[in-house]
């Protein structure tokens, strides 16, 4: 029993608990809820997001952030598009366009490791940047010129129900566990997230953890690109505004800390859940997306406030405590 | 030499090599465009600095602090909004009182980023990012998706931005150009001459002494964000009369022009040193570059914010090497001397 | 002028006693200090200074006993209340705002500046307290960039602005060169004389203390143990009482050992503004100590020769061939491993396991094809260190942070150990650890050299290094002063070496 209150008492105990709380009202508001059909369309609308965060998680606890994932999806999305319209087959296409977000990411990594910049102002000028790139490759245009295959490469149900692109991000999601809490380099993130100098005192080669973190957050993030383009059918040069939102939310509401060295893929999962049955319970309730952005950055504050206001009466418990001693 | 090295502090020799680098690119564009530098140019370029200067003001305090807003953008379109949509309905509200509305409520939004940050201690970058969501959730519904309209906006809303102050040939000092000056120039005289504004680098520079010298760290960095978002709402005010339209939309996007100018204007993102000239100046090199980019390469304007990127990576860059190397060159040479 | 040290204490520590959960820090610790006087506190790591220093300037609250201010009970809340009773205190690291000038930091903490800063009368005041000081500190200058020396002086200066009455400095010498200590020392005395001001000065260094002091008091394990003027005391006299026990017995004497083959030739390595010209030849089996005031730059030989900041000149031979390292990677390849004194920041990741910390710089050997952890391996290691070095512990998985400094120590050895290294570099391995545990390091560390491997032991403990070590390097703000084969040396060799004397044809 004890046991049980003490999962309870974690974060992932708490995650756990909202969830099943969102879970509840959303199946009482609707009944279409719980149906596959809109379980496995929930899943697909937001895969793009929920891929991403799967490398943010690793960004995360090496105590770096990275604000331009959602630019470079835009980005790769965009060169695509142009691509397939310039007569590129698709395929050679797609590799260029993973390519480009293995530069993109790199050009992160360069400077935050070469130059010691810090990955906040790195990302968020590049967040600038890629966007704008992207609106240089497409202008104001829609382009739509994809043929079907592609297109309902997101859509089409492979394994029962289940399309490609959940299925990449499952095995995704397979492959970042495993990595994280099995790997060696998993434990580098972790120390190096924890004491960046530790881990340099170590021996730990921490440029290149970082080069790589950011490189696979650039690839990730094209690929996240990739099955935008193909949910949507076309590219526009503002694809993706403001996912990153989301992402960072679903990472720190998951129990990982902004500061590095603490949490672990479970708790992003329940957060992941929680997030995309929240959307789609407010979808299925008419609210706009605007305002459920809007949800979203309550989440995020809260997801940072909740901790620290629950260490704050911690800390106030203890002295109180002493002072009565 | 040495007296010169004394009296030129790091921060001041920034602030030149910027002022330089804008002659520069004055002259180098009016060598590739033709009637380049004339009075259009300065109007154009001043009146859009003018909105641009006010929020960076109200940026710069808060990374002095070693904090960020990346909610001012969402701000300036609430307020924008918010004061458009009350003077439409209502044309007989004096200019000073929609001046007051707007800053009062950018202050009100401020004031609950600065109560996160500063009193619930989560990261700025957090609080922010929620924060800018969530303003723009606010306009949303608070608009109900209804545009402000220019023919509903008062006369002299609308004039303001052709209102000139001073006037030389077709030289415009347009009003609100004149007013971001004294704006400028009051929060640069907060900042190096009074006890509150040094306080403000003092958090930033060193955020552990200040506590030790008692400094009330949490509450200059309420009143930062306070500050920060009373200007946007300023600029809320300005945004409005500039453009009389105002969307759902509207604003998104300069909370990182404002960053963008903070950091080429050389204010540390590190927090503790830089100047309200310096971001000024900064949002002058960024405006004076879009404007002429466009001209010249028949860059399209989407080049823009590529553009913007990359001088905010150079400009940080630069700085953490040059500024080093600068600092510790005049050090060992005034120290030399001394010894 | 001197003013007569009057009668009347100006502050008196009454009774005092501090707890912190297990450790008793300080109990019914009394002393008195006077104004216009240098009042010495003595005593090994963990003696309690630190403690006092925290409960003067109301950092701490004490559990029992009073503090009196002239005759007053007071009590000190915070350090805002004990710079409003005159109470200062300068540190080895000074506190001060990198990006604000000189004179705005001397002045930054006065409560009464009003609303408007006046800066002419800022840098006019600011000047005329430093050259009272005959500190030469231009003060218009940013405080970034100032040497150590430098930056105490600012300190002193500050406090010299709010009328400290008792000024406290915590070991303020252990950084600077020999010129900036007379400099530091000349400040003192004029403080006493002209100011009146009471000094309580903390110090291990007891040449220092005997040049400067008044009065000396003596801590050990929390309790006071002595106050006597300074003409009562020699330096015998003082080591007894705060070691409680005779010098000789205190470190394990060294063996005599057999020293190999040479394994590593180092030639003038040099690296701009930090040493220059370091050269020496290191054995299998053999233990080098470096020797050398704090400061002396010892610490960034042992960087350089484990590559976080490598030199930029000279040749370092391992086994006869010339090596660059450019990085610990590298210096790990090679055999060389360096085990830094910062134990908390440096040395090991507090929040994680006693297991990861050991295996962390080896984790290499403990992956399979696809880089999975073999756990069972990585118990097994840290399993043995435990037994073979006697580390306590609940279990392989506690957080290291729970873990008593000499624990930590021992976790940060197996760490070093576990590389399989042939050189390694021990930077001040018995710092922040209590006696028994010294014992037992040093024990520690003559066996691995029993047993072929080849140490260089950083020290600031000059028994220590002349009790462990076959041969010493002497180094004196990065310039080397010789090396001397320990059965020759002696303290006052060694320290005149470290203290900038020359040795005499030999």
């Amino acid at each position: 029993m004890s046991i049980v209150l003490n999962k309870l008492k974690s974060w992932e105990g708490f995650l756990s608990l909202i969830l099943i709380s969102v879970i509840l009202v959303n199946s009482l508001n609707s009944e279409s809820f719980l149906s596959i059909d809109n379980q496995v369309n929930l899943f697909e609308l937001s895969i793009e997001k929920i891929i991403v965060a799967l490398i943010m998680v690793f960004i995360i606890l090496n105590a770096e952030i990275d604000l331009s994932v959602a630019s470079m999806m835009g980005l790769s999305a965009c060169t695509l598009g142009l691509m397939v319209e310039s007569g590129i087959p698709m395929i050679p296409a797609l590799v260029l366009c993973l390519v480009i977000g293995a530069m993109g990411g790199a050009f992160n990594g360069y400077w935050i490791t070469v130059f010691k910049l810090p990955s906040l102002v790195v990302t968020l000028a590049m967040l600038i940047g890629f966007r704008g790139l992207a609106r240089v490759l497409v202008e104001d245009r829609s382009i739509r010129v994809f043929p079907s295959w592609f297109e309902s490469l997101g859509q089409q149900p492979i394994l029962g129900p289940i399309p490609l692109s959940i299925i990449i991000f499952l095995g995704l999601l397979i492959l970042a566990l495993i990595i994280l809490q099995f790997t060696g380099f998993g434990r580098y993130v972790y120390f190096i997230g924890i004491n960046q100098n530790v881990a340099l005192y170590s021996g730990i080669n921490v440029s290149r953890v970082k080069m790589i973190l950011f490189t696979a957050s650039g690839i990730i993030s094209a690929l996240a690109g990739i099955l935008f383009a193909a949910r949507l059918g076309a590219v526009r040069g503002d694809m993706g505004l403001s996912f990153e939102l989301d992402i960072i939310t679903m990472v720190l509401l998951g129990g990982v800390s902004i500061f590095g060295g603490s949490g672990s893929i479970y708790g992003v999962i329940l957060s992941i859940l929680i997030v995309l049955y929240l959307r789609n319970g407010m979808s299925l309730s008419n609210i706009t997306g605007h305002v459920q952005t809007g949800v979203i950055g309550v989440l995020l504050i809260l997801s940072v406030l909740i901790p620290n206001l629950k260490k704050m009466i911690q800390d106030f418990w203890n002295q109180r405590r002493k002072q009565m001693q | 030499m040495n007296n010169l090295l004394r009296k030129l502090r790091p921060e001041r020799l920034r602030e030149l090599v910027l002022l330089l680098l804008i002659l520069v690119v004055l002259i180098f564009f009016s060598t590739v465009i033709e009637y380049y530098l004339n009075a259009r140019l300065f109007n154009r370029v001043s009146t859009s600095v003018a909105i641009m200067g006010v929020l960076a003001i109200g940026q710069t305090l808060v990374i002095l602090t070693r904090n960020i807003d990346l909610s001012v953008g969402s701000m300036v379109g609430f307020t924008a909004y918010f004061v458009g949509q009350h003077l439409s309905q209502n044309n007989e509200i004096t200019p000073l009182v929609a001046i007051f509305m707007a800053i009062g409520i950018g202050a009100l939004m401020g004031s609950f980023n600065g109560f996160l940050v500063a009193f619930c201690r989560i990261p700025a970058i957090i609080v922010t990012l929620g924060t800018m969501a969530l303003y723009r959730t606010l306009l949303v519904e608070y608009s109900d998706a209804q545009t402000v309209l220019t023919v509903n906006l008062p006369k002299w809303l609308l004039d303001l931005p052709r209102v000139n102050v001073l006037s030389y040939e077709r030289l415009n000092l347009r009003l609100m150009v004149a007013g971001m000056f004294i704006v400028v120039i009051l929060f640069q005289l907060i900042l190096r001459n009074t006890s509150f504004g040094r306080k403000l680098y003092a958090v930033g520079s060193n955020p552990e002494a200040a506590k030790n010298s008692g400094f009330p760290n949490q509450k200059i960095i309420f009143a930062a964000f306070v500050l920060c978002g009373a200007l946007a709402g300023l600029t809320g005010f300005m945004f409005l009369a500039r453009f009389g339209n105002i969307t759902v939309v509207a604003g998104s996007g300069l909370e990182l022009k404002s960053v963008a100018a903070v950091v080429v204007g050389g204010v540390n993102i590190f927090g503790g040193s830089g100047s309200i000239f310096g971001a000024v100046l900064g949002a002058v090199m960024i405006d004076l570059l879009e404007n002429s980019l466009i001209r010249w390469l028949q860059i399209s304007e989407f080049w823009r914010d590529a553009m913007l990127g990359m001088l905010i990576l150079t400009s940080v860059a630069t700085d953490s090497v040059i500024m080093k190397r600068f600092r510790n060159y005049r050090l060992k040479k005034l120290s030399q001397t001394n010894s | 002028m001197t003013l007569k040290t009057s009668n009347q204490p100006v502050l008196e520590v009454l009774n005092i006693s501090k707890r912190f959960d297990m450790t008793q820090a300080l109990e019914d610790v009394s002393l008195k200090m006077y104004p216009g006087e240098i009042h010495a506190l003595v005593g090994e790591n963990g003696a309690g200074k630190s403690t006092l220093i925290k409960i003067l300037t109301g950092l701490q609250q004490a559990d029992q006993g009073e503090l009196r201010l002239s005759g007053t009970p007071v009590k000190i809340s915070n350090s805002q209340e004990a710079q409003a009773y005159g109470i200062a205190a300068i540190y080895q690291e000074p506190l001060l705002f990198p990006d604000l000038d000189v004179a705005e930091n001397i002045f930054i903490s006065h409560q009464d500046q009003g609303f408007f800063v006046r800066w002419d009368k800022m840098y006019k005041e600011a000047e005329k307290i430093l050259n009272d000081l005959g500190v030469r500190i231009d003060v218009h200058n940013s405080a970034s960039g100032l040497t150590l020396a430098a930056q105490q002086a600012v300190e002193i200066a500050k406090a010299i602005s709010l009328d400290v009455r008792v000024l406290i400095m915590d070991e303020p010498t252990a950084s600077l060169s020999d010129h900036e200590v007379k400099q530091l020392f000349r400040t003192a005395r004029q403080l006493k004389q002209e100011k009146n001001v009471a000094l309580l000065f903390i110090s291990h260094r007891l040449e220092e203390v005997f040049e400067i002091a008044d009065r000396i008091t003596v801590l050990r394990d929390g309790k006071h143990i002595s106050t006597r003027p300074l003409s009562t005391v020699t330096k015998e006299s003082l080591v007894r009482e705060m070691v409680g026990r005779e010098v000789d017995q205190f470190y394990a004497t060294r063996k005599t050992r057999e020293v190999g083959k040479r394994i590593c030739s180092v030639k003038n390595l040099s690296k701009v503004s930090t040493f220059s010209n370091i050269s020496f030849e290191l054995h299998e089996g053999e233990i080098l100590g470096f020797a050398g005031l704090v400061g002396s730059r010892r610490t960034d030989v042992g960087m350089a020769m484990f590559g976080i900041n490598p030199a930029d000149s000279g040749s370092i031979e391992l086994e006869d061939k010339i090596v660059k390292i450019n990085s610990p990677q590298t210096a790990k390849k090679l055999g060389i491993a360096y085990m830094t004194e910062d134990r908390h920041q440096l040395g090991l990741a507090m929040p994680m396991s006693v297991t990861s910390n050991i295996t962390l710089p080896s984790l290499s050997r403990y992956l399979s094809r696809f880089g999975v952890i073999k756990r069972e391996k990585e118990k097994k290691t840290a399993n043995e260190f435990k037994n073979r070095l006697q580390i306590k512990t609940p279990s392989l998985e506690q957080e290291v942070g729970k873990l008593s400094g000499g624990n930590q120590q021992k976790v940060m050895f197996s760490k070093w150990l576990n590389t399989q290294p042939k050189i390694i570099i021990l930077d001040e391995p018995t710092r922040g650890i209590d006696v028994g545990a010294k014992a037992e390091v040093h024990a520690m560390i003559q066996e691995l050299a029993e047993n072929g491997l080849s140490i260089i032991c950083i020290s600031s403990d000059l028994p220590e290094v002349l009790a462990m070590s076959d041969r010493i390097l002497i180094m004196r703000e990065g310039r080397q002063m010789g090396i001397l084969a320990s059965r020759e040396a002696t303290q006052e060799s060694v320290m005149s070496l470290a203290m900038g004397q020359k040795m005499g044809l030999s």
